[in-house]
């Protein structure tokens, strides 16, 4: 195993720890645990800035694949799309967005994307000029039918969390820091 | 689907589903037995065909839908965290300013 290989697996499982460690943490101050509640604050200044910007990385990562097989290997049109999706995320993150915004418009993007691909692939299989052999029989369309609605739900829940937390963050004094995001995936 | 030997003659039988149960359905014997086993060997293998293009186009989808089934999760705890530490708590669904 490489060098590069070896060091994506050690930054998954430290990321997987924060989350695990943020999740209790939250259960238990929401539960009222004030101790919880000091505790998840020094966590989120310390560790989330690092888990932000893993996740960012991964969003990123997923949304090179989808840009990747929309675009059949077409280096015009994989460009296209990036600026697109450039400028999709610009607009949604909003001016100066928090290291948590900028990741959220991230996952908001490319959940919209896809959401977009799936539709396309499945509804691609519904046309009358298909041929036989490349429809798929009806119990597999559903099957492709719900991880579309299920991609749905969540990139609505995504909406959702950005708003939310935009409107939330609104009232409330920012926890300031500095968090890198890779803009090239 | 199957032939069976009966006093030294083979008959070709098919197995036909109906409802939850599966029965034996007499075809016959001789060529017309032989025509109809081979007919029903291409519809087999075509449904085996398909069966497997079925299941490829799936696993196609899911695996552009998985990667970011993991950020989903993600950043929902991300998410969560910042506003719980901020002082927010979830009260019947809708999330307000606590307290404490």
């Amino acid at each position: 195993m490489d060098r590069e290989a070896v060091v994506e697996i050690e930054s998954a499982e430290n990321l997987e720890t924060e989350i695990d460690r943020l999740r209790d943490l939250s259960d238990k101050a929401e539960a009222g645990d004030k101790e919880a509640r000091r505790e998840l604050r020094r966590l989120v200044e310390r560790a989330s800035p690092a888990a932000i910007a893993e996740a960012a990385c991964v969003t990123r990562k997923a949304e090179g694949m989808l840009i990747k097989t929309i675009s059949a290997g077409e280096p015009h049109l994989q460009e296209t799309l990036r600026v697109r999706l450039r400028d999709m995320r610009a607009e949604i993150a909003g001016d100066n967005p928090t290291g948590l915004e900028a990741m959220l418009a991230d996952r908001v993007v490319a959940g919209g994307l896809l959401v977009e691909v799936l539709e396309a692939l499945i509804s691609a299989q519904y046309g009358r000029d298909v041929g036989k052999g490349a429809r798929s029989s009806p119990t597999y369309i559903l099957q492709q039918s719900k991880i579309l609605e299920s991609a749905t739900r969540r990139y609505m829940q995504a909406i959702q969390t950005l708003a939310r937390v935009r409107k939330l963050q609104a009232n409330t004094r920012r926890v300031q820091y500095n968090t890198q995001i890779n803009v090239r995936p | 689907m199957a032939w069976e030997k009966r006093n030294g003659s083979l008959y070709y039988y098919r197995s036909v589903r109906d409802g939850e149960r599966v029965r034996k359905e007499y075809v016959g014997s001789g060529p017309f037995a032989e025509l109809s086993a081979r007919s029903d060997d291409v519809l087999r293998e075509q449904r085996h065909l398909e069966h497997l293009e079925g299941r490829e186009s799936v696993a196609r989808v899911e695996a552009l839908a998985e990667p970011l089934c993991g950020v989903d999760e993600v950043t929902e705890v991300l998410a969560r965290a910042h506003l719980v530490a901020a002082g927010y708590r979830r009260r019947n669904g809708e999330w307000r300013l606590g307290r404490g």
